[in-house]
């Protein structure tokens, strides 16, 4: 009796009644679960798995471009020798800075940067699917959920949306759905943000405003930051208003290193976030 | 393991790998062929690009694994509809 009813157990379980799909759909709940439960062990072993992504997009780019116009590329490398010559002198003098305000700011090898914590970008758009960057520093070096993100020349990014002992997501602002306050224009009207996606900004503002192609919008920080410009002025001639396409002063899609920041400024309220526990 | 399912499951790993490795449009692609031959395939790489990727915040919805199961949803009906006309 017990031979037969494991037989037909066995039979139930057996691998061919298992598709691949049904252990992919096993697999991905086995995923969500860890993430749920474990969300910082989550990020650290998907990680290596980002770093290799990042390897296979900046080799793959530099296949295809290798493709280009020989006599193009040729004239463009004499180029860059010569801008190389250039730099190298100029590395050389911001080497000599660079340690002088090192010992004016703090110790570059804890990552602390003057106020600020510097982070590496682990996962960024367009391999998430939102509008979303993974960030390899969490609460052990002092990041806390709201604080703003800065790019290159302190151009304001997004926001720590969540937070795990080793890794920070934020959300940037141009994610879909995302609000923030901000300004236009030399005489700084005020206007709503939203996020329209891949990397790209939206604001309807009053015609009254007078608001042109080129003019910057900035974004609340220590003062007024320049986030983006106007690319476009879209104008429906039954609407009081027109709507603004922003792109942003940094292209997000092409990310590595950014500060993490307190500001001081209240994104919590306008830009709504996730719990520590849902990262 | 015979073709078939070794298409399959070439199919189903490379759709996850796509989903950390390559922009999602390609990952799209992946798992649009692969919902040819597995539904639950979709649904599945959909769940794992949100757990990933997806921060829940005010406003977004876990766009990847809804559309997912819409997709894994038109995918067996597809695949139930044309067994019943191999049948006839």
């Amino acid at each position: 009796m017990k031979r037969t009813f494991l037989a037909k157990r066995n039979a139930l379980l057996s691998s061919a009644n298992l598709s691949w799909g049904t252990l992919a759909l096993a697999f991905a709940l086995f995923v969500l679960l860890v993430r749920l439960l474990a969300p910082n062990f989550f990020l650290q072993a998907f990680t290596p798995a980002f770093r290799a992504a990042e390897t296979i997009d900046i080799t793959s780019h530099a296949f295809f471009n290798s493709f280009g116009d020989t006599a193009a590329l040729a004239a463009r490398n004499e180029q860059l020798v010569s801008e190389n010559a250039a730099l190298s002198n100029e590395n050389r003098t911001l080497v000599e800075k660079e340690a002088s305000l090192t010992a004016l700011f703090g110790d570059a090898n804890t990552g602390k940067v003057s106020s600020g914590v510097l982070a590496g970008v682990v996962a960024r758009p367009p391999t998430s699917p939102y509008d979303t960057l993974v960030l390899d520093v969490g609460q052990n070096a002092g990041v806390t959920r709201g604080q703003e993100v800065f790019g290159a020349g302190g151009v304001p990014l997004g926001i720590i949306s969540s937070v795990t002992g080793d890794f920070s997501r934020v959300t940037l602002f141009s994610a879909p759905g995302a609000k923030t306050e901000g300004w236009v224009g030399k005489a700084g009207i005020s206007l709503s943000i939203s996020g329209a996606g891949g990397g790209a900004l939206t604001a309807t503002i009053s015609r009254l405003a007078g608001v042109v192609v080129g003019d910057t919008v900035f974004a609340p920080g220590p003062g007024r930051l320049p986030i983006g410009n106007v690319v476009r002025v879209d104008s429906d001639a039954s609407a009081s208003g027109v709507t603004l396409l922003i792109m942003p002063a940094q292209n997000p899609f092409s990310l590595s290193w950014v500060v993490v920041r307190d500001t001081g400024v209240a994104f919590r309220n306008s830009f709504p976030v996730a719990t520590s526990t849902t990262l | 393991m015979n073709t078939m399912n070794l298409r399959n499951g070439i199919l189903t790993i490379v759709s996850f790998i796509s989903t950390i490795l390559f922009p999602w449009p390609f990952t799209a692609f992946f798992v649009l062929t692969a919902a040819f031959f597995e539904p639950l395939v979709p649904l599945a790489v959909g769940l794992f690009a949100d757990a990933l990727y997806y921060t829940p915040y005010s406003g977004v919805w876990p766009t990847a694994t809804i559309s997912g199961l819409a997709l894994s949803v038109i995918a067996g009906l597809v695949r139930r509809q044309l067994r019943t006309g191999t049948m006839r």
